[in-house]
């Protein structure tokens, strides 16, 4: 079963980066389907978290998790840096688990 | 890359096989599709969920393709089609730069987006060594590397307001669907909805 969520996954990830330099077609999108797509991995990336915060292992939170999760934005808003709000994330989520 | 060995210990702490997160990052070679399939699968996701997430996810490399398209214009087809296969937002950025600056050479493209997708397994194979090397992860919060890692994706990729609209807004149905017992569909749910706020709201 996994291997065919990974050769899925490949698929469609190469279909729509090869498809436009495959074909010659000049499609314009509409400004509305452009503004949707634009905002769409941000969306997706953030509906990822959304469970994970809020309902981690399936049930209400006890409150570790969001509290993780602001200081995993105030870190990365403050270095710019991928790698300091992972740590800072780990970090804040083993001690708030331990209260 | 530190995303590459992040994302090789986040999936082995989550029970993947090494063979398995090898063939992802050879295969799919895309951050956070990658980060994405691993949470799904380990919530139980059906593979066609799966892959409809990363078709999604990754559909703006449609538009990334098709801006580059009319600079491939002497360039055949093989080759246009073996440069997309390491089309990623950082290549995709460095060509952007270049062709503006007047360049030509496919050549500077491959050389940049193929060291990234060395790059990208390498590190992926550290995260894996690195990964099975931690015993218990939820005890030292590694579980939440994945969540963190996604969070710091989305306020590095925020460039205006109506971005962080769109997230919070996307969070919070997929936190709802999810705390509703409709975990299945929570992540499509808050994605495809969210971005009608970007459509509405006009900038």
């Amino acid at each position: 079963m996994i291997w065919v969520a990974i050769a899925g996954s490949a698929l469609a990830t190469y279909l729509v980066r090869a498809l436009p330099v495959a074909l010659t077609v000049r499609a314009r999108l509409p400004p509305a389907a452009s503004r949707y797509l634009d905002a769409l991995p941000i969306a997706i990336i953030a509906a990822l978290v959304g469970p994970a915060v809020i309902a981690p292992a399936g049930a209400l939170t006890h409150g570790a998790e969001p509290v993780a999760a602001s200081l995993v934005v105030a870190a990365v808003a403050w270095r710019r840096s991928l790698l300091a709000g992972v740590i800072v994330g780990v970090i804040a989520v083993a001690l708030l688990r331990l209260l | 890359m530190i995303v590459g060995t992040t994302f090789g210990v986040v999936a082995r702490q989550a029970g993947l096989e090494p063979i398995e997160i090898a063939a992802m990052s050879l295969l799919i070679f895309a951050g956070a599709s990658q980060f994405a399939f691993v949470q799904l699968w380990t919530g139980g996701a059906p593979a066609a969920l799966i892959v409809t997430t990363v078709l999604f996810l990754n559909s703006r490399h449609l538009l990334m393709a098709t801006s580059l398209r009319p600079h491939l214009q002497r360039v055949s087809l093989p080759r246009r089609l073996a440069a997309a296969f390491v089309l990623t937002d950082e290549a995709f950025a460095m060509a952007t730069g270049y062709v503006r600056r007047g360049g030509v050479s496919l050549r500077y493209y491959v050389t940049f987006a193929v060291s990234l997708y060395v790059m990208w397994n390498l590190s992926t194979i550290v995260g894996l060594v690195v990964g099975n090397a931690i015993g218990e992860p939820r005890r030292f919060g590694i579980d939440f590397a994945i969540t963190a890692t996604f969070l710091a994706i989305v306020v590095l990729a925020v460039r205006r307001p109506i971005d962080a609209a769109v997230a919070v807004l996307a969070a919070a149905i997929a936190g709802g669907l999810a705390l509703a017992g409709a975990s299945t569909v929570a992540v499509i749910g808050g994605g495809a909805l969210a971005p009608i706020l970007a459509v509405a709201v006009r900038r």
